[in-house]
C-alpha cells in the first residue's frame, strides 16, 4: 500500500507540488499575478483567465477589417486603467486612421495622457511599441501593423512583461495560422448579419472558441 | 473707406460720452464742444483682451524688476504676448489664448492660480484695453469686460477709479485733485480740448487708450538670456563618441545654468564646426520644459548617436533656446510617473521617440470648443498636465473611434440613429450645415455618415471601430 513514486522526505502538499516531477495542470480560474482590466463585457470577462484583459503580456487581435468594434472592445479596460493608476499614458502605434479625440474624452478616456506616434515604417513601429511597452510609464500600447515576423513578436512579449503594460497588436486575419507567442490571440471577423463575431483563437489557460459580445 | 467709418464711430462715441460737467470743473478750461477737438488717428478695430496684474508687495524696486521678469517667464505659459509694466505689473494679451484654454473664465481662474501657487498677492483685471486693465487691476481688480473695445462701456467700468491708479506724476494729480477731481469718471466728464490746452496732449491721449478709442503698441517681453558655451578641441574629432565626451561638460553647464535661474528649456541648437565649409547644426527639441542634466545628456546622446559626419569637427557651441518658467506643470506632474519599472519618465520616452522617428511622429491631442467635428480637437506637441476641457457633444449621440481626413462622397445608407444637426463655422469661411447619422452596420462594420443639407449629398466621416 505505500506509494513508492512519492519521495520519502516528501510531507506536505506544497513539497510535493515542488517536485519537478510533478506535472501541473493549468487552472483557469487562478488569477494571475499581474492585474487584468475587465473588458466590460461580462461574457467576454467570464472566458479570459483572471476575468478580464491580461496586463504585462501580449494580447494578438487578427482583424477581418477595420470598424468592428476593435478599439470598443479595450476602451472600457483603457479608461479603468488610466483611472486606477494615476492616468498614466496610452500609446497608440500606428493608427489606421486618426482617433477622434472628442469621442476618446466621451468615452472617458483622459486626453492629456494619450500620445499617437506614427512611424515611417514597420520596423520602426515595432521599435517604438518596445520602447513604450518596457518604458514602464504606459498603461497600455496599441499597435496597428499589417505584418510582423515571429522574433519580433517575441520581443514585444519581452517588453510588455519587463513594463507590465498591456499591450495589443491588431494585425489583418491573414496572419491567422501564423504561429504566435501572444498570451491571447483573438479574431474579429464580419459577422453573417449586423453583429461582428469574436474567436478566442488562443488563451493561455483559458479554453478556445467563439464569444458572444451582442450584449454587454 | 474703411478709415472713414472707423473715423465716423470714433466721433459717435465720443459724443456718446456723458455730457453734463460740473460748473466748477467746467470753470478753469472754458471747452468748445467735444468732438471738435482733433480725433485720434482712426484706426481698424482692435480685437484685442488684455489681462493686468498688480502685485501689491512688490514695493521694492532695485528687486521688482528681477522678480516681474521671472514672472513674465510663468506669464508666457498663458500666451506669447506678455509685457513688463514697472513698478509691480504685467500685461498679458491673451485674445488668443481663449479657445486654446476652453473659456475666459477657465483661462483666468488658470492664470491667476498660478500666481497664488507663487504666494504672491495679485489683483488683475480684463478689458480690451491696455490702460483701462491696468487702472482697474490697481483700484482692485476683478473686473471681466470681454469687449469688443466700447468707450461707453470702458467708461462705465472706469467712472470709480481713483485718478491715483492712473500713476501719472504726483503734480499733475494734485492738480486735478485740486480741481475736484478724485474718479477717472469725472476726469472723463470734462471737455477734451481744455484737458488738452491745460495739460497737454498725454492725457487725453492715455483716457482714450483706457476708453479703447486707441490702440497702444506695447513692447512684448522677450527673455534676454539664453544660455551659450563654446569649446574648441585641440585635435580634431571625427567619432560621435568623442563628441559625446565632449559636450558633456557644456551640457553640465547649461543645466546649472537653468537651475540658478529657475528655468528651463524645450529647445537646444548644437553646431559642429569644421575645418572649412558650413557648421553642422544639430536640433535638440525636449518634450517638456526642462532643466534636467540627465534629459539634456538623453536627447544630445541619441542625436548624435544617429548623425553622420561628414567632416572631423574641430569645435562645437551649445546655444539654448528662450528661456521658460518651470512650473508645477513641466516638473512634478511628470517626476511622480516614473512608471512601474522605473526606467523611464514620460518624457524621456517622447524624446526617444521622437529624437528616432522625428519631432512629428509623436503627438497628443487637445480639444477646442466647436462643433464642427473636423475643428473640435488639434494635435500637441507638448506633454502638458492641464486638465482637457469636455468636449461639446450633444447627449446620446455617440462619436466614432476613427475620423477621416476628409469625408468621402458615399452612397445614400440605411439609418440606425439620428440625424444630428451641426451647422457652424460660417464666420471663418468653412461653414458646415450637415446632418450626421449613424448608418445600419453591414457586415459588423459601424459608420458615421452626413448629408450635406444644401447640396443633399451623402459623405462618410468616420468609423465606428
Amino acid at each position: 500500500m505505500v506509494k513508492t513514486w512519492m519521495p520519502r522526505e516528501a510531507t506536505s502538499l506544497a513539497d510535493i507540488l515542488a517536485d519537478a516531477r510533478v506535472w501541473k495542470l493549468k487552472d483557469a480560474s487562478a488569477a494571475p499575478a499581474r492585474p487584468v482590466w475587465s473588458t466590460g463585457r461580462s461574457s467576454l470577462d467570464a472566458r479570459l483567465p483572471g476575468g478580464g484583459w491580461p496586463t504585462a503580456s501580449l494580447i494578438e487581435v487578427l482583424l477581418e477589417g477595420t470598424g468592428l468594434g476593435e478599439v470598443q472592445l479595450f476602451l472600457p479596460a483603457l479608461v479603468a486603467s488610466q483611472a486606477s493608476m494615476g492616468s498614466p499614458w496610452l500609446i497608440w502605434i500606428a493608427p489606421p486612421y486618426e482617433p477622434y479625440a472628442p469621442a476618446l474624452a466621451q468615452q472617458g478616456i483622459e486626453l492629456n495622457r494619450l500620445l499617437v506616434v506614427r512611424p515611417p515604417s514597420a520596423t520602426e513601429a515595432l521599435w517604438a511599441a518596445e520602447q513604450a511597452l518596457s518604458s514602464g510609464v504606459c498603461a497600455a500600447v496599441l499597435l496597428w501593423l499589417a505584418g510582423t515576423d515571429d522574433r519580433w513578436l517575441r520581443r514585444l512579449k519581452l517588453a510588455a512583461e519587463a513594463g507590465g503594460a498591456l499591450g495589443v497588436l491588431f494585425r489583418p486575419e491573414r496572419h491567422r495560422y501564423e504561429s504566435s507567442p501572444a498570451a491571447l490571440r483573438l479574431m474579429i471577423s464580419k459577422g453573417e448579419n449586423a453583429a461582428p463575431r469574436l474567436d478566442l483563437l488562443k488563451v493561455q489557460g483559458g479554453r478556445p472558441g467563439p464569444i458572444d459580445i451582442s450584449d454587454p | 473707406m474703411r478709415a472713414r467709418s472707423a473715423k465716423s464711430r470714433t466721433a459717435d462715441l465720443f459724443a456718446a460720452a456723458p455730457a453734463p460737467v460740473p460748473a466748477a470743473a467746467l470753470a478753469p478750461i472754458a471747452a468748445p464742444a467735444a468732438h471738435a477737438a482733433p480725433a485720434p488717428a482712426a484706426r481698424p478695430r482692435n480685437r484685442q483682451l488684455w489681462y493686468a496684474v498688480v502685485f501689491p508687495d512688490l514695493t521694492v524696486p532695485e528687486t521688482a524688476l528681477v522678480t516681474l521678469q521671472r514672472l513674465c517667464l510663468h506669464a508666457q505659459g498663458f500666451t506669447s504676448f506678455v509685457s513688463i509694466e514697472p513698478p509691480n505689473a504685467l500685461l498679458l494679451e491673451i485674445r488668443g489664448s481663449v479657445k486654446l484654454f476652453g473659456s475666459l473664465q477657465k483661462l483666468r481662474a488658470d492664470i491667476d492660480a498660478c500666481w497664488r501657487g507663487l504666494e504672491l498677492t495679485a489683483r488683475s483685471a480684463i478689458t480690451p484695453s491696455t490702460l483701462a486693465s491696468l487702472w482697474l487691476a490697481r483700484a482692485g481688480g476683478t473686473v471681466q469686460d470681454e469687449g469688443p473695445p466700447d468707450a461707453v462701456m470702458l467708461a462705465k467700468q472706469l467712472s470709480d477709479v481713483p485718478i491715483a491708479c492712473t500713476a501719472w506724476d504726483e503734480a499733475l494729480l494734485q492738480t486735478l485733485r485740486a480741481m475736484g477731481v478724485a474718479k477717472v469718471g469725472e476726469l472723463l466728464r470734462l471737455p477734451r480740448a481744455g484737458l488738452v490746452r491745460r495739460f497737454g496732449p498725454a492725457v487725453v491721449q492715455a483716457l482714450d487708450i483706457a476708453l479703447g478709442k486707441q490702440p497702444a503698441p506695447r513692447r512684448a517681453f522677450v527673455p534676454k538670456e539664453r544660455f551659450r558655451a563654446r569649446s574648441d578641441f585641440e585635435t580634431e574629432i571625427d567619432n560621435t563618441t568623442y563628441l559625446q565626451c565632449a559636450l558633456e561638460p557644456l551640457i553640465e553647464r547649461c543645466a546649472r545654468f537653468l537651475r540658478e535661474r529657475q528655468a528651463g528649456v524645450q529647445r537646444l541648437r548644437l553646431r559642429l564646426r569644421h575645418r572649412e565649409g558650413p557648421a553642422t547644426e544639430v536640433s535638440l527639441g525636449l518634450a517638456s520644459i526642462t532643466s534636467e542634466q540627465r534629459r539634456l545628456l538623453d536627447v544630445a546622446f541619441q542625436k548624435l548617436e544617429r548623425l553622420e559626419l561628414k567632416a572631423p569637427v574641430r569645435g562645437m557651441e551649445l546655444i539654448s533656446g528662450s528661456l521658460r518658467a518651470l512650473s508645477a506643470e513641466s516638473l512634478d506632474a511628470f517626476a511622480g510617473l516614473t512608471g512601474v519599472s522605473g526606467r523611464d519618465t514620460a518624457p524621456q520616452l517622447v524624446e526617444r521617440l521622437r529624437a528616432r522617428l522625428g519631432e512629428e511622429a509623436v503627438y497628443g491631442f487637445c480639444l477646442i470648443p466647436e462643433h464642427r467635428p473636423e475643428a473640435a480637437w488639434r494635435r500637441v506637441r507638448e506633454l502638458r498636465a492641464a486638465a482637457a476641457s469636455q468636449p461639446i457633444l450633444a447627449a446620446g449621440m455617440p462619436r466614432p473611434v476613427w475620423l477621416l481626413d476628409q469625408p468621402l462622397p458615399w452612397s445614400k445608407p440605411e439609418i440606425l440613429q439620428g440625424p444630428e444637426r451641426i451647422e457652424s463655422g460660417w464666420w471663418d469661411g468653412k461653414g458646415v450645415a450637415r446632418d450626421y447619422y449613424v448608418a445600419h452596420p453591414r457586415h459588423g462594420t459601424k459608420l458615421w455618415v452626413f448629408q450635406e443639407r444644401h447640396s443633399k449629398r451623402w459623405y462618410l466621416h468616420g468609423v465606428f471601430a
